[in-house]
């Protein structure tokens, strides 16, 4: 099912942009824990408690934001994370077949004795380990930036209550006294686990979008656009279905939903690691226990590439351009 | 146009492959065939037992409502360099792509080796070299990385002969494909392709893009192959290459497979062109018409009615009487002599007088095998 020789030729072709995007993805991670210490997102909560009627558009709670933990696992939710696994899964799954076709280069491979669906399978395998890979990456530099990085925390004087009117009142008038401490002493990396598996879902389901759409077109940048199409209307159905009630039934339809890392991060930090894992319980605010959300990502990206695979074992592949 | 008799049937014998110890050592299962079910795979296993290697039968593809390939049936055998000609559009490309696999044929199927394209498409490219219209190689590799690649993809592949056949060709394996020229890219896809040890190859216009130098090699090369009992499919438009390497050739016109020619029987074909007789009026057979335009007509001795052709035509101002013959010339000599034509010419027909003939739905004399 698997072709060695084929694997390595995809290996080797996609290596260039695995590099740029796992590199991106490392860096990034680690520079954003090390931002993390940089603020005391203290100060900004007077501010949040302002704006706490968008908070539904925030894919966190505020006062998550108020925690190491849950201002680490914004991570996920980063641009930059987004960006790059979405070019990778979206310039991977183009190029299987209509990538192929495009560059002409499908004849002479299919004139070898391989099957299509070996084709298939082999550019697939090394994709999906590539994307694993790239969330191990995001994983692995939230971890060292965990290990690394060490926060300012100021003390809190000694004070005394007023009783009755419930005032503090500090019994130093000296300046607060700070200390540092390792952020691992606050964050346990262990607790990305499931954000990270997240983030693989929802690239696997982008892999198998792509490839379903490569499979049975001829040009790269047709399945390119349409690939993005489709994004992009998830995305705006997913705004839509947030801002407004009466489109809130839109969520329902929109990939988007079934991302949920920060809501991962939460439940460690509320009910432990193997909060995020259960099949049983759902989770605050929805209707599914936490598992099946990139559970759903993941059974519709295997449905994807079974389409793919039966399109492009049944299709006329056209001469080279 | 002549009627198609049985005797001028005869012209057209079939070229025998040369037996090579080479052939009989290809895989042992090619020619004994899968074992596909239907009366078409019963006849191609016999077939492949004949000597046949490769056989499409009533092999059609068509797109939407154009008919790209009606009923295409031929049969070569192995050992053979067998010629695919036709115009461009006329369905040979198409032939070959629906033959291994690229394109879902509408019906009818083929076999290779015994292999049928419907039940062991793999199997059938095992036994299969390609070189498609436009090769094209990953650019991202050098040369030399896409010959190993190529090799090792294959069971059959032998990266020393794809090696040695790109330096025959000339061809710096350390480039990167990407800052490759077009030729230098074919002749890439050339050492791939001939680097394979497969009992068939077939070559889809594999001097396009060459210098005349390296044209000659690549022929050079498909020789070889047919000298070491490889069957050769060769599709191509220049006429000369099919002339010099192939044994058998068959037209397409439309779609439609509509003439097959041994190329022995091609170089038994020539044209006379010559003067009216001698002091002009009748001589010998020969009588010049009484009409403004003259039209001179030849009297055909009966046992060659079938493969001669008279007409007059108009060169430079000039009536001249032409002559179109099919078979051994020897016969005809005493009786060209008897004619009393000045200015004789004798020139062997070729490739392109078939084409063109063929081309615009003429016909030839002893053209018998219309398919």
């Amino acid at each position: 099912m698997i072709h060695r020789v084929l694997m390595r030729k995809y290996i080797g072709q996609s290596m260039l942009l695995f590099l740029a995007c796992a590199t991106t993805l490392f860096a990034f991670a680690w520079v954003r824990v090390w931002v993390v210490s940089l603020l005391d997102m203290g100060q900004f909560k007077t501010i949040l408690n302002q704006f706490r009627e968008f908070e539904k558009f925030a894919p966190i709670e505020f006062d998550a934001l108020f925690t190491y933990a849950g201002r680490v696992g914004m991570t996920y939710d980063e641009p930059i994370v987004i960006l790059c696994t979405v070019v990778w899964c979206i310039s991977r799954g183009s190029d299987v077949v209509s990538g192929e076709l495009n560059r002409g280069t499908l004849e002479m491979m299919l004139a070898q004795p391989i099957r299509r669906i070996t084709l298939l399978a082999t550019h697939a395998t090394v994709s999906v380990a590539g994307l694993a890979l790239l969330c191990l990456m995001v994983w692995g530099g939230i971890t060292v930036g965990i290990e690394a990085t060490t926060v300012t925390e100021t003390v809190d004087p000694p004070s005394f209550r007023i009783p009755m009117i419930n005032i503090d009142v500090p019994l130093t008038v000296a300046d607060p006294v700070t200390e540092e401490i390792p952020l691992r002493q606050r964050v346990n990396a262990s607790t990305y686990a499931a954000s990270t598996f997240s983030l693989f879902a929802f690239g696997f389901f982008l892999l198998g979008l792509s490839s379903m759409f490569s499979t049975i077109d001829r040009y790269r940048w047709r399945t390119v656009g349409a690939v993005v199409g489709v994004y992009i209307l998830q995305l705006v159905m997913f705004g839509l279905g947030k801002a407004a009630a009466s489109l809130e039934w839109l969520l329902s339809m929109t990939f988007f939903s079934c991302y949920r890392p920060q809501k991962m991060t939460s439940l460690v930090t509320s009910d432990g690691l193997g909060a995020p894992w259960s099949l049983a319980t759902p989770i605050p605010d929805g209707t599914f226990p936490p598992l099946v959300y990139p559970l759903v990502l993941i059974t519709l990206g295997v449905i994807f590439y079974g389409i793919g695979a039966t399109c492009f074992s049944r299709r006329d592949l056209p001469a080279p351009l | 146009m002549q009627p198609i008799t049985e005797e001028s049937r005869n012209l057209n014998l079939p070229v025998s492959p040369p037996p090579t110890s080479q052939s009989d050592a290809l895989p042992a299962d090619a020619g004994a065939g899968s074992a596909p079910a239907g009366r078409h795979a019963e006849h191609s296993v016999r077939r492949a037992g004949d000597g046949t290697i490769v056989e499409t039968i009533k092999l059609t593809k068509r797109f939407g409502t154009f008919d790209a390939l009606v009923d295409c049936s031929l049969q070569v055998s192995r050992g053979e360099v067998f010629g695919l000609l036709g115009p461009n559009g006329a369905g040979k490309t198409t032939l070959i792509r629906s033959m291994l696999g690229f394109l879902q044929p509408t019906s009818g199927h083929c076999v290779i080796a015994g292999h049928d394209n419907r039940h062991s498409s793999v199997r059938l490219r095992e036994q299969v070299a390609y070189l498609p219209g436009d090769a094209r190689v990953p650019r991202h590799m050098r040369g030399a990385g896409v010959l190993r690649f190529f090799a090792e993809m294959h069971p059959v592949g032998d990266l020393a002969r794809s090696r040695e056949v790109a330096e025959r060709l000339e061809l710096d394996t350390r480039r990167r494909v990407g800052s490759m020229s077009t030729g230098m890219r074919q002749k890439l896809a050339l050492s791939v392709v001939l680097g394979l040890q497969t009992p068939v190859i077939i070559l889809d216009e594999p001097t396009a893009n060459l210098d005349p130098t390296i044209r000659a090699e690549v022929l050079k090369l498909v020789v070889e192959a047919r000298q070491a009992g490889r069957t050769v499919l060769l599709s191509s438009h220049v006429l000369g290459e099919i002339e010099d390497t192939c044994q058998r050739v068959v037209f397409l016109r439309r779609g439609h497979l509509v003439k097959e020619l041994a190329m022995a029987d091609l170089f038994q074909r020539h044209r006379i062109t010559a003067g009216p007789p001698i002091g002009g009026g009748a001589r010998g057979n020969a009588v010049e018409s009484a009409s403004p335009t003259p039209k001179i007509q030849i009297e055909v001795p009966e046992p060659w009615r079938t493969q001669v052709q008279c007409e007059t035509v108009r060169e430079e101002g000039r009536t001249r009487i032409r002559i179109e013959t099919a078979g051994d010339l020897a016969p005809l000599l005493p009786w060209l002599d008897s004619l009393n034509l000045t200015n004789l010419r004798i020139e062997p027909l070729g490739l392109r007088a078939v084409y063109d003939s063929v081309h615009h739905g003429e016909d030839t004399p002893g053209s018998e095998d219309e398919l």
